[in-house]
């Protein structure tokens, strides 16, 4: 008989680590289960990491575990290289562009500044747990009401904007403000990056949002490395766990979660070992923790064809290519250790690439993003447009098609790097969705879409952590307010099993 | 491990001839047609009164082939049932029949309908309404396949007194040791028949099912042997009739199916239909279960219950009161009983009427007296179900008629 546990939880992703935290630091005896070897879920293997370039871990959170600040937040983040067809790539600081004409720069400046604005507003729904359809009470609508009084808190003028644009597309709002270009193809790639939307789809300005609420002391959606790569993020979040008499066990898939009377009773690992607690947090995919581990059996047969309808088809695949020296950068200079760099040279580009994706094909150019480590001399991609159900197949000579077609991308903008690569290696959404548990190997766990968001995510009836099993929460992206390096959703889970209580 | 299902095209256009349907046009006299299920199915061959006095003094044939069948087959087939409905089919013996219902995850019910079991891995569902995407939704994940056969099979129900000495004359042996809701299998006219002792006139019947292709010869035999037998075709209007009496509820009629309501609250709970006794909280996991178990802890908002009114006049449509002046509800089938003399009806009542509350409660009745309408107040009574209430329902052997 193994130790007693109040909460296990499955699966040390950072939201699985922050939720571990939150309630550890409750007093809660916490077991956190891995499959894989490292913890940290996407962020995790510095062989091959799927998120290599995060988004900055949200400051509530970090002040709330007493995570080292200065680790997460001090460096700032190096230029934005965005390439257009042809000439230098433009630099893009935060708000500042610089390699395009002083009225495109001054236009998005203010744009930035007011995106910013506005998702500072919406922000406030982010670490909250969404109110029930129908029946939510008064507490849970003061989140709804404070995120309104923020959006009037805009002025008449920009909450009627913000209300104008939320729902529309990423083409529209930027063809009016800043015209197409490599700038425009920077933002609309943020709007669309892990999913399955091209700048045209409605709903891109809401996840531009999504990503411009990120935000740390440099500003706002930004990448933010912490010092010492992802690992180091990885290892203050685990070593947070562990400080508050948390345990970590790595190579430890999960095979069921066990039901007991109606409620979570603990889990069974791939090994036959059965481990039992009270509360069961899962930090798998949505579909992945209630078709795979939990069994349908144990829900209504509405709830699962929900869940099944889900969209969760990821479109990204990671790429890393090992090269003997430090890439050149087109028109001059050398790639620096730790910048990010988009190959997204216009929205029509994008949306061009995600059209060949919608018929489950892969793009001929398909949009990059990408980021240098000298120390390990790898550049890592992230191409986007690159479906889960690829027609015929995630074979080898897929994947080697796709190798080749995004080397034939970056050689324009860093010519000369395909004759420099020693390495590659491709990690196509399949293998994503094998190897950490996220259905249709989404980035997000769930497609970031409005009628997937709030209280509608991950899907109806399933929004509010707690699962029709009492004692079972999701606390990973698939759960609100979703994807990303932000830890709201794990921490947001954590603290509504503390407030259900019992526990 | 994925459920499997095909569905059978349902309507053509314009009605279809059933498989009895030859027989059924000679019979039918009145020319009265109704639509179930895309099938011609008569509402009244001759006259309503001669049918009805038919169902409960000699025997009756109505045609049951549009009833909506399912045949759910293969190694998960009983957890998928035990998943459907609100009873514990494991409880359920092979050639046996369960009456039950079924619930959405909010606790409203779906639809009921009947259960046979033929073995441990071969079930059929009768319902009245299309499940096959209901039915595709609850086996999702399961190793099971279902089959729409709907139009595979052929039914007749047999219903009335004399229906046992009548397939005994036809040399079925052992017929009458055949326990309600028992099913087993015989020949008639060289075909193969399963005949369940089950029905909706609360009476001695029975049903026979087989392949349409046999369906006129079996016919033809019931006929032959039904002369002595006082055997007459019905239609759906004396069925009504038969089934106010026995207690048996008429989705679209006494509740709507939680599926097809616009409004939410006119979906109905088994607590609320007084169908409590259906319910297996304690079983594992089913659909609605969790709600349910909240809805059974209480008392139902409002509930279907079955009424005496005085004098004779059917309270058809009628509104109920509370002295007189307090709206309470509402009526829903409503039959003055040739056989229990007694004026009969369902109400829906608000709570507390017509659970805490049962006194001082009135119809208000509409008359049309050579068209001049004429409004009368009658006092009501909530009463037990059914109404009709005969031994021979029930015995085995059941008496020689």
């Amino acid at each position: 008989m193994s130790p007693r546990y109040d909460a296990i939880l499955i699966g040390a992703g950072h939201n699985g680590l922050v939720a571990a935290a939150t309630l550890a630091r409750k007093g809660r005896k916490v077991l956190v289960l891995e499959a894989r070897d490292h913890p940290g879920g996407m962020l995790g293997d510095p062989a091959f990491r799927v998120a290599p370039l995060p988004y900055a871990l949200r400051p509530e959170i970090a002040k709330a575990l007493q995570l080292d600040q200065t680790m997460l937040y001090k460096a700032k983040p190096l230029d934005v290289l965005s390439f257009g067809a042809d000439g230098p790539p433009l630099r893009v600081a935060g708000g500042l562009a610089t390699g395009v004409d002083i009225a495109t720069a001054e236009a998005y400046a203010a744009l930035y500044a007011r995106l910013g604005r506005q998702a500072k507003a919406l922000g406030a729904m982010l670490l909250e747990t969404p109110p029930s359809l129908g029946k939510a009470n008064l507490s849970e609508m003061a989140g709804f009401a404070r995120m309104a009084l923020k959006m009037r808190l805009l002025g008449k003028t920009e909450m009627r904007d913000l209300l104008r644009i939320i729902l529309s597309n990423a083409w529209d709002l930027l063809n009016d403000e800043i015209g197409d270009g490599p700038l425009a193809g920077l933002l609309a790639l943020d709007a669309t990056l892990g999913g399955a939307m091209g700048p045209r789809s409605p709903g891109t300005v809401l996840t531009l949002l999504y990503r411009m609420a990120s935000h740390s002391p440099h500003g706002h959606g930004l990448r933010l490395m912490p010092q010492g790569s992802p690992d180091a993020l990885v290892t203050a979040l685990a070593d947070c766990v562990k400080a508050a008499g948390g345990e970590i066990r790595t190579g430890a898939p999960v095979e069921r979660i066990l039901v007991e009377g109606d409620r979570a009773a603990g889990v069974r690992l791939a090994s036959g070992e059965e481990i039992t607690a009270p509360l069961v947090l899962s930090n798998a995919s949505p579909k992945t923790t209630l078709i795979t581990l939990l069994g349908v059996a144990h829900l209504d047969g509405e709830f699962v064809r929900r869940c099944r309808s889900m969209a969760s088809k990821g479109m990204v695949s990671r790429l890393d290519f090992d090269v003997a020296e430090p890439p050149a950068v087109r028109c001059g200079g050398a790639l620096l250790s730790g910048q990010r760099l988009v190959v997204a040279p216009s929205m029509q580009a994008i949306e061009t690439a995600f059209n060949a994706a919608k018929y489950r094909n892969l793009p001929d150019r398909p949009a990059l993003e990408a980021v240098y480590d000298g120390a390990t001399r790898r550049l890592s991609v992230s191409a986007q447009f690159t479906p889960y159900d690829l027609a015929g197949g995630w074979t080898d000579e897929a994947k080697a098609k796709l190798s080749a077609s995004v080397l034939a991308v970056l050689e324009e903008a860093l010519p000369g790097i395909a004759s420099t690569v020693t390495g590659s290696r491709v990690m196509s959404p399949a293998d994503i969705e094998a190897g950490y548990g996220a259905a249709g190997g989404h980035w997000h766990h769930g497609e970031l879409r409005v009628d997937q968001l709030l209280m509608l995510r991950p899907f109806d009836g399933a929004a509010r952590y707690r699962m029709p099993v009492a004692g079972l929460y999701l606390c990973g992206a698939g759960a609100h307010p979703g994807g990303d390096i932000s830890g709201a959703a794990g921490f947001n889970a954590a603290r509504a099993a503390l407030r259900d209580g019992g526990h | 491990m994925q459920a499997t299902a095909t569905s059978a095209p349902l309507v053509h256009l314009g009605l279809e001839p059933g498989p009895f349907h030859e027989r059924l046009v000679a019979h039918n006299r009145q020319r009265a047609w109704m639509n179930w299920m895309g099938y011609a199915s008569p509402s009244v061959l001759d006259t309503v009164e001669f049918e009805y006095f038919a169902i409960r003094n000699q025997s009756t044939l109505f045609d049951i082939s549009p009833m909506c069948k399912y045949a759910i087959t293969g190694p998960d087939a009983e957890s998928v049932v035990n998943r459907l409905v609100t009873r514990d089919i494991r409880k359920l013996k092979p050639g046996r029949v369960a009456y039950c219902i079924w619930c959405d995850e909010d606790g409203q019910v779906v639809d009921d309908g009947t259960v046979f079991r033929y073995s441990a891995t071969e079930f059929r569902l009768c319902c009245q309404e299309p499940q096959l995407s209901w039915l595709e939704d609850i086996a999702w994940g399961f190793d099971v396949e279902i089959r729409d056969v709907t139009r595979e099979i052929a039914g007749l129900a047999l219903q009335g007194p004399t229906s046992c000495a009548l397939l005994k004359d036809l040399g079925l042996a052992g017929i009458e040791t055949l326990k309600p809701f028992g099913i087993a299998g015989y020949t008639i006219a060289g075909a193969e028949v399963s005949i369940s002792r089950t029905g909706f006139t609360g009476d001695l019947g029975y049903e026979l099912w087989m392949e349409p292709a046999d369906a006129l010869a079996v016919w033809d035999a019931l006929t032959a042997a039904g002369k002595l037998r006082g055997l007459r075709v019905i239609g759906y209007e004396a069925l009504e009739m038969a089934r106010i009496e026995a207690g048996f509820l008429l989705p679209k009629v006494d509740f709507l199916s939680a599926q097809t309501v616009l409004r939410a609250d006119r979906a109905s709970t088994p607590y609320e239909l007084g169908l409590d006794w259906l319910v297996a909280l304690d079983k594992p996991h089913f659909n609605g279960r969790r709600a349910l178990l909240e809805l059974s802890k209480k008392p139902p908002r409002r509930k279907l219950v079955a009424i005496e009114i005085e004098r004779d006049k059917p309270a058809h449509n009628a509104l109920v009161y509370h002295r007189k002046t307090r709206e309470v509800g509402m009526v829903t089938s409503a039959l003055w009983s040739p056989t229990c003399k007694r004026n009969i009806a369902y109400a829906w009542l608000d709570a507390p009427y017509g659970q805490t509350v049962a006194g001082d409660l009135w119809v208000e009745i509409y008359l049309q007296k050579e068209i001049r309408w004429q409004r009368r107040m009658a006092r009501c009574q909530p009463v037990d179900k059914p109404f009709f209430v005969h031994p021979r329902r029930s015995a085995t052997p059941p008496a020689d008629y």
